[in-house]
């Protein structure tokens, strides 16, 4: 195996290794929390001179989607990172950047959505993308964001795929969180993702071209989004190619999908991101306590591996899909992909349940696996499974209280 | 510093070539396209458009441009940086990639008052504040003409629009007055800034070529009489254009190095009104009854702007 | 149901007739639907409009294709390949065209009803090519079972809001008067109804990018769309008295007039759109108008 070295990290600093390390010939950028840190990182790195091309200061999420596809289409390698509200702000030039079917990988560092406003994460802002067009790889530690970054390339480069890669972290959970990253010499990165050459005509003077044209008429829209849909099921085969190529040169290997302890489980958590350690940590104290609990995690959530998800799946009793983000008057946003998986398998769970947890960053605590655990034994309630307790309830009455202090005085 | 004059004198003076072919989905008699016209004559074919959704939008529908340069739809608030984006990847690579100098373009922001003035305004600002290497073309129908004529704020005082019409209880229609584009973007001293009107070609050729020589933003304003949106026939839009300059409702002029210059002054100012009484926008100051204090409102504004000047 | 599909440009009222016809046939108690098809084409530019009248509850939403009615307000639209108003059409259609021709001579194939409306809409709205209130009192007649009232209504709730005066309003409604009396009913064959076959569905294959893309690498190639038939009057150049001045080159928003080689300006009249800036900046007014007639074989 190649000579790596391991540093501690936090999931910013390595998620700007990885942008170094693949040769980032532009980054666009607007600084949010908790992403700042990867554009500042950056934004030095061009300063002094490691790093060859531009960073250029944007005034929005709008504009800096906008400069990064339009970039793309002009051929550099692009990056940018962004973060909840500023996901928003720029989703229509996400959503036409997609479309434009160039290259780049975008970091996302989640961060719940207003209203209320708050810094810390939950999975509402990533799954707002959702349908997009992009591709979204979710990071569970610092390694992974690293290596997600590197292997982002080579997919969204794949003259096949030709979309944007996000890259999903945890804010603070991730974003700040330092740990020992292995990051390996840049001359062995370039063997894995050479220097960016573009597989497209791309803007210059002597290839005239109009890009991103109107068009009247449902069937010429629909012919350009069906490709958009092959591509993006591409992307599941470039993935698995790029993570066998992946492991060759540097020794980890991704599959779309993680299992932790899931042979023999009877009890199923499907999560995603850094909370899925708590989840991997719940899993082996519950069967320390003779309960056989088990754990699917999601990497690459688009394209969603349906199949590889109803193989997992298959023959486990009872599932819990927990989503970290709400969809209000539907729930979970990943339950019905996950349902909609199985569907079609007769071997499918025989019980499903949709938890909600983790919202706003709030922790997902042991025993709130083990409540999970009693809900899949309990008849259906016809809500979600909300991970919110007693507690909960007298905090916020008192926090009520206070907010309304001179009113109650009346 | 003089800056180098296009050194056009007449009609013949004009580059015959012609960048946009024939056969878009534009109105007949849009001021807007003959701005546009006019000025890439000057600029060759090594040009990139950025666009922002408009009446424009409608050059290029696919599979057809009628560009013999490129071109990039984008959205109404993202042209200018998505131009950012492309000038930034052309210096990177002809910087570090080796891409020859003469694989470069001009890139160009194509965008109307809507955007230029409401969505996408803070982006330009934005884009003058690092110094953009970039020509912006602003086509200024005064409305959001693409979507039926709705009010936006180049629309001028007085005017009707779809959403600001002319009823009893607002007789004027627009009770407020036009963005003042150009004084905003000169306080960002931009390389270069003019107004420009399809009717003065020899005019608006010189500060294309103008333009072409400098580095930096360069802001053009050109206005663009638009027979659907403000009612006359199609055929008039030349003339509509000559009055708005004639009775100085629209001066033609240019910004360089702190100064701004007239570069065509109305030798005797006609009164607004020969300018309004012609467009259906304007018909409801003039019928049922005419609104007397209205038109002297808008001949005030323009009288007051001049008083400077003349 | 009768389905009525109208051809026109934009500019010409046609999406008002299709409002006019929709309404008088909901006055009259039938079930009614109109809407018009907006292309990004402008003044000029063909248009299409749609009205369905029913006496049952009308299951059908978008575009005609199969009419029980056409009716084409311009001639010169009749072998146009974007408007194609004749598209659809089966022997048992009914046609009418705005036209001072004979039936025969514009079509062998169809049988169709031609009358002239340019010059009643001249005599009664002092414009000869507005024609809202008189292609759909020509629907409204034909059909046969629209009242002259109902009509005469819907011409002036459908015109008001557009601010129309009242001389031109009542102009509107003794045109449509007249030309309400200048028509018979014709019956109007219903249509079998076909039996259901399905479609054969395809999985696309995923292209190159370059093809799957909306990427145009053809520049200029918009010279392939002809805008020449949006025209209604067509500038021609008095090569007689012509200076050479220019002053129609420099003019022309869409860059047709060129240049020739010894000097003098050409019209390009496959993309002319007639906005006719030309015939009115000429200096010495040596460019005059003439209206398009017969530009169908």
């Amino acid at each position: 195996m190649k000579t790596q070295k391991k540093i501690m990290l936090t999931g910013n600093k390595a998620a700007a290794w990885g942008a170094r390390m693949a040769g980032v010939e532009y980054v666009p950028a607007f600084p949010i929390t908790p992403q700042t840190e990867i554009v500042e990182t950056l934004a030095k790195w061009f300063a002094d001179g490691t790093l060859q091309g531009k960073f250029t200061n944007m005034d929005s999420e709008h504009s800096m989607f906008m400069a990064a596809g339009s970039a793309g289409a002009t051929g550099v390698r692009v990056f940018t990172a962004s973060s909840s509200q500023g996901i928003l702000h720029g989703m229509e030039s996400l959503y036409t950047i997609t479309g434009w079917r160039t290259p780049m990988v975008i970091v996302n560092v989640s961060r719940a959505l207003a209203t209320p406003i708050t810094l810390e994460p939950d999975h509402n802002d990533v799954m707002s993308t959702r349908d997009c067009g992009l591709i979204q790889l979710h990071a569970e530690t610092c390694q992974e964001v690293f290596d997600f970054i590197l292997m982002g390339y080579r997919i969204s480069e794949d003259p096949e795929v030709c979309l944007p890669v996000l890259v999903n972290l945890d804010g603070f959970y991730l974003s700040f969180t330092r740990e020992p990253v292995l990051i390996p010499d840049e001359k062995d990165v370039r063997n894995f993702l050479p220097l960016y050459t573009a597989t497209q005509p791309v803007f210059q003077a002597s290839r005239p071209m109009a890009r991103a044209s109107a068009v009247f008429g449902g069937a010429t829209y629909t012919s350009f989004k069906l490709q958009q849909e092959l591509a993006a099921r591409h992307a599941e085969k470039s993935f698995n190619q790029v993570a066998q190529d992946f492991k060759k040169y540097f020794g980890r290997f991704y599959g779309p999908l993680e299992t932790f302890h899931l042979d023999d489980a009877e009890y199923v958590f499907v999560m995603s991101n850094s909370f899925a350690t708590k989840g991997k940590s719940a899993v082996i104290k519950l069967r320390q306590q003779g309960i056989k609990a088990g754990l699917l995690k999601l990497r690459l959530f688009r394209p969603f591996p349906s199949e590889a998800i109803a193989s997992a799946l298959g023959g486990c009793a009872k599932v819990a899909v927990i989503d970290q983000n709400l969809a209000p008057g539907m729930g979970g946003i990943t339950y019905p992909e996950i349902v909609t998986s199985l569907y079609s398998r007769k071997d499918r769970p025989e019980k499903i349940l949709s938890v909600i947890g983790g919202l706003g960053g709030k922790d997902i605590e042991d025993q709130d696996f083990m409540a999970i655990i009693d809900h899949l034994d309990k008849p259906d309630r016809g809500t979600p499974l909300y991970l919110y307790d007693e507690g909960d309830v007298k905090g916020f009455n008192r926090l009520q209280q206070i907010a309304k202090f001179n009113e109650a005085l009346k | 510093m003089k800056v180098a004059t296009g050194g056009h004198k007449k009609i013949k003076d004009l580059h015959p070539h012609e960048a946009i072919a024939p056969g878009t989905g534009l109105c007949a008699g849009c001021g807007g396209l003959e701005g546009l016209r006019l000025g890439l004559k000057e600029l060759g074919d090594d040009f990139l458009i950025c666009n922002a959704a408009g009446c424009f939008t409608l050059l290029s529908v696919y599979p057809f441009t009628p560009l013999k340069g490129s071109w990039l739809y984008t959205t109404m608030g993202g042209p200018v940086p998505a131009a950012q984006g492309v000038r930034d990847a052309l210096d990177i690579r002809m910087r570090y990639r080796g891409l020859e100098e003469k694989e470069n373009l001009q890139v160009i922001v194509v965008a109307g008052d809507g955007s230029s003035n409401d969505i996408g305004f803070g982006a330009s600002s934005a884009a003058i504040h690092r110094g953009l290497d970039f020509i912006y073309f602003c086509y200024d129908n005064e409305a959001y003409g693409n979507t039926g004529f709705q009010l936006s704020a180049a629309s001028p005082f007085g005017s009707a629009t779809q959403t600001t019409p002319s009823t009893y209880v607002h007789e004027a229609g627009t009770e407020i007055n036009k963005k003042d584009l150009f004084e905003i973007w000169k306080a960002q001293k931009p390389a270069y800034l003019a107004t420009v009107s399809p009717r003065e070609p020899i005019d608006l050729s010189n500060k294309f070529a103008r333009a072409r020589a400098l580095k930096g933003p360069r802001m053009f304003i050109c206005m663009s009489p638009c027979p659907t949106g403000w009612g006359f026939e199609p055929k008039e839009a030349q003339l509509i254009a000559k009055l708005a300059v004639d009775t100085g409702i629209f001066p033609v002029k240019e910004y360089f190095e702190g100064e701004v210059t007239h570069t065509v002054r109305p030798r005797k100012r006609l009164p607004v009104e020969k300018f309004l009484e012609r467009q259906k926008r304007f018909q409801h100051l003039f019928e049922p009854h005419r609104q007397e204090d209205v038109i002297r409102q808008i001949q005030k504004r323009v009288d007051e702007y001049w008083r400077n000047y003349e | 149901m009768w389905r009525i599909r109208i051809h026109g440009r934009g500019g010409q009222g046609i999406k008002t007739a299709s409002q006019i016809l929709g309404s008088a046939g909901f006055y009259s108690g039938f079930q009614a639907q109109d809407f018009p098809l907006y292309g990004a084409e402008r003044r000029g530019a063909p248009v299409i409009a749609f009205t369905r009248i029913s006496e049952d509850i009308i299951l059908e939403r978008g575009p005609i294709s199969s009419p029980d009615i056409i009716l084409i307000g311009d001639e010169t639209l009749l072998n146009d390949p974007q408007s194609a108003p004749l598209c659809g059409a089966e022997p048992t259609t009914l046609i009418f065209v705005n036209s001072s021709h004979t039936p025969e001579s514009l079509s062998q194939k169809f049988s169709l009803i031609t009358a002239n409306l340019n010059d009643l809409c001249l005599q009664h709205l002092n414009n000869r090519t507005v024609y809202s209130s008189a292609l759909s009192a020509v629907g409204a007649r034909l059909l046969g079972n629209i009242d002259l009232q109902d009509l005469l209504q819907a011409v002036e709730d459908e015109l008001t809001p557009h601010g129309i005066s009242s001389s031109a309003l009542k102009g509107n409604l003794d045109l449509a008067r007249e030309i309400f009396a200048s028509l018979q009913p014709v019956d109007i064959l219903r249509k079998e109804e076909k039996v259901l076959t399905a479609k054969s569905l395809v999985l696309p294959s995923q292209l190159p990018v370059v093809d799957g893309a909306p990427i145009i690498l053809e520049p200029g190639n918009m010279a392939l769309r002809k805008t020449g038939n949006w025209r209604v009057e067509r500038p021609e150049i008095d090569y007689e008295k012509c200076n050479n001045c220019l002053i129609c080159y420099a003019r022309c928003p869409d860059g047709v007039i060129g240049i020739a080689p010894d000097g003098r300006p050409e019209i390009d009249y496959d993309h002319c759109k007639g906005c006719l800036i030309c015939a009115q900046e000429c200096p010495g007014h040596f460019i005059h108008t003439v209206r398009e007639m017969g530009t169908f074989p």
